[in-house]
């Protein structure tokens, strides 16, 4: 096994296997992993309902098996819950791999000690969006909801009677309902700055839908894989050029649906760019939230954003919301939880990005893909001579 | 490795919003997002994401000296006597407030929730001062009178304020500070409310009802309600006021004012505070301290450290509130339960009543026959009955003076906590009528004394100086003060 290799991989447990997405392999590497002792914990959603679940740490692989299966409507990132020095894995989509690594870079996480079990992910709903659109676009009551996936474009939920009721993302969209909005302008599908990348895109023929095509990236990836193989707890074989090709065209296929939503949502603003930044933040209630959630923050308490401002202020643009606009165009993802916790419903996960993006791409930089890049604000201490 | 996580609501306020509290194993914790809470949608203010930096644990005492637990409740027990009067105001479960009103039954006693108004308004009325609207109807409506400043008192309220201005409505906002969101902010004499707002069905009143709120102005909003067809909403400061209101249905209520007094004149001598603290809740703080002072038993049931806890005679520690199991009913009136199964205080009030087990299902459900309900469903709001009532006559007392203190309320300061807000607004021909200036803190002085605090120039009334923390010098919720450098 080596890095680069691609593999259809699935769980040897029929109960994770038909609890899981897409043969439930990455909830089996995750339990063998800590059964085998390769970690202390892992990060998952324990779910509580069919649109809630809450990240823990555990220890327990039975709580591991428990969280098998996809939630499309709890935009969670995990990141936020690793603690330094734990030898811990956790299921990655591309803003809980990519932050991991932001935040390695800075010394929060010690990425030796961290297994990232990479996920494809084409986006995630909000709870409350997902609800209402249940209500609004399938004419259904949320209670009856027993599960739900993503297949070929369509948004499928199946209800406690057997059926499926699917309706294209795109016709969702239209209405204002299906993926939150960054997600909508997200161009990375694939988490290949994870140590293993899953999904079930290439996963074709016999094993459609019971398989996971699974893509190592690093050492690491080949360490906790081989792990669960060895543990009898998954069975690979070697993916074909056919399936990497289809998974490849539907990643691009992604990124330009990705594409064109970023022209939407971050077409130049018309106007006084004043006025404009004046107005998004005059509701703003100094709570902090959107700190405190950031999964690439790194300051703590005693940050410059909270430093240089205080509610005592009259400016008529909080300093705090400057200072995080400068301060996180090296390393904001996009990733959109700010704009989910923000209890004014300010769009601040655009606006971060209206700053990042164009720094970003002038010096060639995207934050969290891989950890040979020093962020561009960061001092370089061995260039430096230190 | 393994974290206990509790689903609960933000002790914050009446709105009631839903998040997860992560415990560690070192008693320590940290709150978390709770997207698919139907009040909230996991949106939190300042005072919620800063509950793990304010909220100390209570720790069992008499006579000031830490004690077990069951001790503590053996002390209660014995030193609550007939003639002991009991307040709960909303900071704690339906279930621990109902145990504590069959405690006071049995001492002939009713349990006061300190919202005076309830007392010197018409029966017919208090379902309508109790239980408010959905908090989805604000953002149907064509017209919004706010009495309150949503940013300080209620921030979540903001989104569904905005979440109407983006459906068309009119937003008019009557207090002492501009708010920002209003299309129209304005001083408006009580007697000219209803010519001036021009509301009709499609409109919604928002305003506080808090244990120092005027009977009076209550009565004229409610007018106002009556006359135009609007909907009205009193918000609440304490997370369970409504359902402490609609437990203690048909009890004669004392205002927290009179029970004061009532100390002072020697007729109460024995007093039982469940979640309740007098000190910071009332705005004369020293008057309140001093009152306190003179009871033979100050008997503390809490869950948390405050001000009223070093000064009790008994304190009986129990579980912070997210641990607690039982039952939160906000301001829509929507009830909300908490996945804690911690029974510490129904289990001490029971021990005192002389049933130590058996008492939450009991108080439980009571609780559902008062909703009328079969199980809490977080999704369903219960039917609530709202008859109608006759227009009163009202005459508010009459607030301005020519400098004011005035507090604004908000989470921070009906919990006694400061945080970034110890500081007061006035606006700017104040501030330079009184040549203060940036970096010098403004000199407060009232009858009662004085204190130096940082200001901000902000778009208040003129005259009034506005506070969100809690200043020595005041004597109510206005307080007549001058200013200087």
């Amino acid at each position: 096994m080596e890095v680069g290799d691609c593999y259809i991989g699935w769980a040897t447990d029929e109960d994770i296997r038909t609890r899981g997405a897409s043969g439930g392999l990455v909830t089996a590497m995750l339990a063998a992993a800590l059964e085998k002792g390769l970690v202390e914990a892992v990060v998952v959603l324990k779910k509580l309902g069919e649109f809630e679940a809450v990240p823990v740490v555990t220890s327990d692989p039975e709580e591991v098996k428990a969280a098998a299966g996809s939630m499309h409507s709890v935009p969670i990132v995990l990141s936020r819950y690793l603690d330094y020095g734990t030898k811990v894995a956790l299921p990655a989509k591309p803003c809980d791999a990519r932050s991991t690594i932001e935040q390695a870079k800075r010394g929060q996480v010690d990425i030796d000690t961290t297994y990232i079990v990479g996920l494809n992910c084409g986006g995630t709903m909000h709870p409350a969006v997902t609800r209402d659109m249940l209500d609004v676009m399938y004419k259904l009551d949320p209670a009856d909801i027993e599960g739900e996936e993503i297949d070929k474009g369509k948004l499928i939920f199946e209800t406690k009677d057997g059926k499926e009721h699917a309706i294209k993302i795109d016709e969702l969209e239209e209405e204002g309902y299906g993926r939150r909005e960054s997600c909508q302008y997200c161009d990375v599908n694939i988490p290949t700055m994870a140590d293993i990348a899953c999904g079930n895109w290439g996963v074709i023929g016999d094993l459609a839908g019971k398989g996971t095509f699974v893509e190592i990236n690093t050492e690491k990836g080949i360490e906790i894989l081989k792990n669960a193989i060895d543990a009898g707890a998954v069975e690979i074989t070697p993916a074909d050029d056919k399936g990497k090709a289809i998974r490849a065209k539907v990643d691009g296929a992604m990124m330009n649906v990705a594409a064109a939503a970023n022209k939407k949502y971050l077409s130049p603003i018309e106007g006084s760019h004043l006025d404009y930044y004046m107005n998004a933040l005059s509701d703003c209630i100094n709570c902090g939230a959107c700190k405190t959630v950031c999964p690439v923050c790194a300051c703590g308490e005693g940050a410059k954003c909270t430093d240089f401002s205080s509610a005592s202020d009259t400016y008529k643009m909080s300093l705090f919301h400057l200072v995080r606009f400068v301060h996180l165009m090296d390393s904001c993802i996009g990733c959109g939880q700010c704009t989910d916790v923000c209890p004014v419903d300010i769009p601040l996960t655009h606006i971060y990005q209206r700053f990042a993006v164009p720094m970003q791409e002038e010096f060639e930089y995207k934050p969290g893909m891989d950890m040979t890049t020093p962020p561009f604000f960061g001092v370089d201490l061995i260039e430096e001579g230190h | 490795m393994n974290e206990n996580i509790f689903t609960t609501v933000c002790p914050g306020c009446s709105i009631a919003c839903g998040m997860y509290v992560r415990e560690k194993d070192d008693g320590t914790f940290d709150i978390d997002w709770r997207k698919d809470a139907v009040v909230n949608a996991g949106k939190l203010c300042r005072f919620g994401v800063r509950l793990s930096a304010n909220l100390m644990n209570a720790t069992s005492k008499v006579d000031g000296n830490e004690v077990e637990f069951s001790d503590a409740v053996t002390a209660a027990g014995k030193a609550i006597s007939d003639g002991a009067t009991f307040v709960s105001v909303g900071n704690t479960t339906c279930a621990e407030h109902l145990a504590l009103m069959k405690l006071a039954g049995s001492k002939g006693a009713v349990v006061n929730t300190g919202m005076g108004a309830f007392s010197s308004i018409p029966a017919e009325c208090h379902p309508t001062m109790g239980v408010g609207i959905p908090f989805d109807a604000i953002e149907s409506a064509k017209k919004i009178i706010l009495f309150i400043d949503p940013y300080e008192q209620y921030p979540l309220l903001v989104r569904r304020i905005l979440a109407a201005k983006k459906n068309g409505a009119a937003v008019t906002a009557v207090g002492w500070k501009a708010v920002s969101l209003a299309d129209d902010n304005k001083t408006i004499d009580p007697a000219n409310y209803e010519s001036e707002l021009a509301l009709d069905s499609d409109s919604v009143i928002i305003a506080e009802l808090n244990p120092s709120t005027d009977p009076e102005r209550v009565m004229v909003l409610l007018n106002l309600a009556k006359a135009s067809g609007a909907a009205i909403m009193f918000m609440k400061p304490f997370v369970n006021a409504v359902g402490c209101d609609l437990a203690s249905k048909k009890t004669e209520q004392k205002s927290l004012d009179q029970i004061i007094a009532e100390i002072n004149d020697g007729s109460i001598k024995t007093l039982v505070c469940l979640d309740s603290d007098l000190i910071e809740i009332m705005p004369d703080e020293t008057a309140v301290r001093e009152a306190l002072g003179k009871l033979d038993n100050l008997i503390v049931i809490t869950s948390r450290t405050s001000a009223i806890t070093d000064v009790a005679k008994i304190v009986v520690a129990t579980e912070p509130l997210y641990k607690k199991a039982g039952t939160i009913v906000n301001a829509e009136g929507r009830a909300l339960h908490n996945s804690g199964e911690g029974t510490d205080g129904i289990d001490a009030i029971g021990t005192m009543l002389g049933q130590p087990v058996g008492m939450y299902d009991e108080v439980h459900a009571a609780l559902l026959a008062t909703l009328g309900i079969d199980a809490v469903d977080e999704r369903v709001i219960p039917a609530y009955e709202k008859p109608d009532y006759a227009a009163m006559d009202a005459n508010p007392t009459a607030e301005a003076v020519e400098t004011a203190l005035v507090y604004a309320g908000g989470p921070f300061l009906w919990n006694g906590m400061v945080d970034d807000n110890d500081f007061v607004e006035m606006n700017l021909d104040m501030v330079l009528a009184n040549s203060l200036l940036k970096g010098i803190p403004a000199k407060i002085t009232s009858d009662a004394g004085e204190a130096a605090v940082k200001f901000k120039v902000s778009d208040v009334a003129p005259g009034v100086v506005l506070s969100n923390v809690k200043l020595p010098m005041t004597t109510g919720m206005v307080t007549s003060v001058t200013v200087s450098r």
